[in-house]
């Protein structure tokens, strides 16, 4: 099952990437550096992820009050958890994640669906993890999100990507 | 010369380039040493590093002049320094531990918590349902937690040397005043809810705040699920049960409903047990849920259940028929407003009729009505990272109707409460939680101040102790407020220590404590009186670990409860029948492809009548769930595999009373219909 979500998630990194990334940017020199750090990830190389991820990061210090460069340093962490599951920086990354998250929610520009996206694409990197212990417990959580996610806005590629190729990738699991 | 000229130029050039370039360098260290990952940039610019296995960073900036340095890292506090960037020099940077804030911290002491979070959290409704033999019923479920005891002629929650009255249910936040469906004596009394409804858990064995009250030992608070975004319809069927349920999901809405029949008919047709049943135990329950997100930060729930529970069976001298009537409905309110406040309301209903026919002889007859409406509102608001407060007030009017013959009563009663809380983070890693509740009973025409305070040492995520202590108060049950109008509220002083570890597979805790009664209902002189009291001390010790082989993950519990009461019409002070002093379970939960295998033991030590003591209590149960297909999942479970015969209680003559049947098998199909998720076996 692992080896399937891991295809799955790797379509969902492609997609991420090419997701415009300046879309919700507050002005547009932010999103010109939020632009010229997600070009630098190359997902054959994890260091890559972290580069960019550390940059994103030191955007959001330079816009503490906008949403955009949460959403994406959350993003690029959780790529890199789900092609890396047991890396050292991992768990790391994963808490990163869950705090961005708590903070995006306190933004008022974050879009909500964007939101319900990260938060079931983070319930996903735990089955990724362990699929045995977490698919059971997890499953549900991703759907509702990527659910919620599409009935914001049901235009959400992501949302909808993700959740189409999990639960493809989940009913082939469980009936093999 | 012209060629040397250039050469000079294009060199000054490169070499104004290279001095435009200022290199930062340095380590980051925390009082264990060197520090990987710290990303250290200097503020307003992509410029940084990351430090390397040894702590160490070295990046180049365009920026020059006076500029803020800083390092940042999950999970500690960020540092900066403001420097000419020329004069920096070899940094050393040390990153102190962040200390966590009031909403970051949960104290487990004395609860056990069941949900989901992005983080793991140790239990689920799940997990703990698909340990042992639960059949689907929280209250079996919660029964593998330490610090409860088998008491199996009820099955009902024990908490502690408590009785069952003295643990509370809660459904959002709001009480149930009949958490059991009724049964006859010997049989087990499932509790109402399915733990599916729930999102989150909470059982508290002890040491709770000022929100909870009317509860000497321990309460059970449940969340139940948010708005549903997707519909879904589903049936399950076993030998004993039948269900169908479903959800329509709404644009910011969602209508929930759940019928389920259960009928003990044709189990006892094909395995008999030692009863004469009349009428084999059936009930017949319905729910609904309604939820509205009224905002994005209002919640609308509703929730209304009903259950019909009938069942007879001969005894020696007569046929006993039962039949009761239950009902509940609550209505929450929950809203976020400006500057961090959130407020909360609800009301509840809870009415159950029973009657039985045969009672205590043949011919007679005993009906009761008991009622209750619980009013609830609470303001909370987070100050600061070092002070959140909450206070509410609430209200209950109960109602109780108690006729056997000539002889019964009316009781009517209210009593208000009002609480305030305090979460207060003293200095890093240590907190305290201050409360107070305050109740004003106006049959007794008392009021009632009790303190409460919780001081807790969390230094990191991997540890914590906490001290608790704290008075906490019940009425007495109906038939000795009826008789003796003027009995006061009984009264519970709880000194709880608690010491956790935790990794991430694996928890250790233990809890010694100790809770002294008194003002408890004694029949003195054909009178009851508020002299009674008691003491109830002992340890629970919890074990979990999933590090011991891939897919297996154990459970043990030991509880030691070393109790005596002088209530009700004990002559002397005795431990209570219904306490035992070792209590122990054992589990294990083993995923193997599509099946996951469950297998716990329960042993309980004996219980001392006045008639003599009962011998030991032991069950080793087994189940199994098999994942079928993502819409169909099979359950089956033995109980009490190895046949022994248990008994629960010694009558005055000498006779030992125990189960009906020395072995429950159980085999469930539970099928969604319409859903498009899989492992999903709950209607709501």
């Amino acid at each position: 099952m692992t080896s399937r979500i891991f295809n799955l998630i790797l379509l969902a990194v492609a997609l991420t990437v090419a997701t415009p990334c300046v879309s919700n940017a507050q002005d547009a020199q932010m999103g010109q550096l939020i632009g010229q750090s997600m070009a630098k990830v190359d997902a054959s190389d994890p260091a890559t992820f972290l580069t960019c991820i550390s940059e994103l990061k030191r955007i959001d210090a330079m816009y503490p009050e906008a949403a955009a460069p949460k959403y994406y340093a959350a993003l690029q962490s959780l790529n890199y958890s789900v092609l890396n599951p047991h890396a050292e920086a991992t768990e790391g990354l994963l808490a990163d994640a869950a705090t961005l998250i708590a903070a995006l929610e306190k933004c008022k520009d974050a879009d909500a669906s964007n939101l319900h996206t990260l938060k079931g694409f983070l319930y996903m990197v735990r089955i990724v993890q362990d699929p045995a212990q977490n698919g059971r417990r997890y499953y549900l959580d991703v759907m509702a999100n990527y659910e919620k996610a599409l009935k914001i806005n049901p235009d959400n590629e992501l949302a909808r990507d993700l959740q189409q190729k999990f639960f493809d990738g989940m009913s082939q699991a469980t009936q093999n | 010369m012209k060629h040397l000229l250039t050469t000079l130029i294009a060199a000054l050039l490169l070499t104004t380039g290279a001095f435009a370039q200022t290199s930062i360098r340095g380590k980051v260290s925390d009082e264990h040493g060197p520090l990987v990952g710290v990303n250290v940039f200097v503020v307003g610019t992509l410029d940084g590093g990351i430090t390397d296995t040894l702590g160490r960073f070295s990046f180049k900036t365009g920026k020059s002049g006076e500029q803020t340095v800083r390092a940042i890292l999950m999970g500690y506090e960020d540092f900066n320094i403001t420097a000419d960037l020329s004069k920096l020099g070899e940094l050393d940077i040390r990153l102190r531990e962040k200390a966590a804030s009031i909403d970051e911290v949960v104290v487990t002491a004395s609860t056990f918590s069941m949900g989901k979070s992005y983080q793991f959290k140790k239990l689920d409704a799940l997990d703990v349902v698909m340990s042992g033999n639960s059949c689907g019923d929280v209250v079996a479920a919660l029964q593998v937690l330490p610090g409860t005891q088998k008491v199996g002629e009820d099955g009902k929650l024990y908490v502690r040397g408590g009785e069952s009255e003295e643990c509370q249910t809660f459904i959002n936040g709001m009480h149930v005043l009949v958490p059991y469906s009724t049964n006859v004596e010997g049989q087990n009394q499932r509790g109402r809810f399915s733990p599916f409804l729930f999102k989150g858990m909470s059982f508290s064995l002890g040491g709770y705040s000022g929100e909870y009250g009317q509860a000497l030992s321990s309460v059970l608070p449940m969340e139940t699920t948010d708005v549903a975004s997707g519909d879904k319809l589903g049936v399950s069927a076993s030998l004993v049960d039948w269900n169908v349920g479903g959800t329509k999901a709404f644009d910011r809405s969602s209508l929930s409903f759940n019928l389920d029949y259960i009928d003990m008919g044709l189990y006892n047709a094909v395995l008999p047990d030692r009863c004469t049943w009349t009428r084999p135990y059936h009930k017949l329950g319905g729910e609904g849920q309604y939820k509205l997100d009224i905002s994005s930060n209002t919640t609308l729930k509703t929730y209304a259940g009903y259950d019909l529970t009938r069942v007879g069976q001969r005894l020696d001298d007569r046929s006993l028929a039962m039949t009761e009537h239950n009902a509940y409905g609550n209505v929450t309110l929950n809203t976020r407003f400006g500057d961090g406040y959130t407020f909360f309301t609800g009301a509840a209903y809870s009415a159950m009729v029973s009657d039985v026919d045969d009672a205590l002889t043949a011919g007679d007859h005993y009906h009761n009505f008991r009622n209750e409406v619980h009013l609830k509102a609470e303001l909370r608001k987070t100050l600061s990272g070092a002070l959140k407060l909450s206070a509410g007030v609430e209200d209950y009017l109960r109602g109780s109707e108690k006729r056997y013959g000539t002889v019964g009563y009316d009781l009517q009663y209210n009593l208000f409460a009002a609480h305030f809380d305090a979460n207060i983070r003293i200095t890093r890693g240590l907190f305290l939680n201050l409360s107070s509740r305050e109740e004003y009973l106006n049959r007794s025409r008392e009021w009632l101040v009790m303190p409460r305070a919780t001081l807790s040492y969390v230094p990191n995520d991997r540890f914590q102790a906490s001290l608790m202590a704290g008075r906490y108060s019940q009425t007495a049950e109906d038939d000795f407020l009826a008789a003796a109008k003027g009995l006061r509220q009984g009264l519970a002083d709880h000194a709880i220590l608690s010491l956790q570890y935790s990794t991430y597979k694996t928890m250790v805790r233990l809890e010694p404590y100790y809770k002294r009664y008194s003002r408890l209902p004694l029949l003195r002189d054909g009178v009851y009186t508020s002299d009674g009291y008691g003491y109830s001390r002992g340890f629970d010790l919890f074990v979990e670990d999933a590090s011991l082989l891939e897919n297996l993950t154990l459970t043990g519990s030991y509880s030691y409860n070393d109790s005596e009461r002088l209530y009700r019409d004990y002559a002397a002070a005795r431990t209570p029948e219904y306490a035992s002093r070792h209590n122990f379970r054992l589990t294990a939960k083993y995923a193997v492809g599509k099946f996951i295998l469950g297998l716990a033991d329960s042993y309980a030590s004996g219980r001392v009548y006045a008639a003599g003591k009962t011998p030991y209590y032991n069950s080793l149960d087994a189940n199994v769930t098999w994942l079928a297909h993502p819409k169909v999942i099979v359950y089956a479970s033995l109980n009490n595999v190895l046949g022994r015969t248990n008994v629960y209680r010694i009558q005055p003559d000498g006779t030992q009373v125990g189960a009906t049947r020395d072995r429950f098998f159980y085999l469930g199909i539970f099928i969604s219909l319409k859903n498009n998720k899989a492992y999903d076996i709950s209607n709501f």
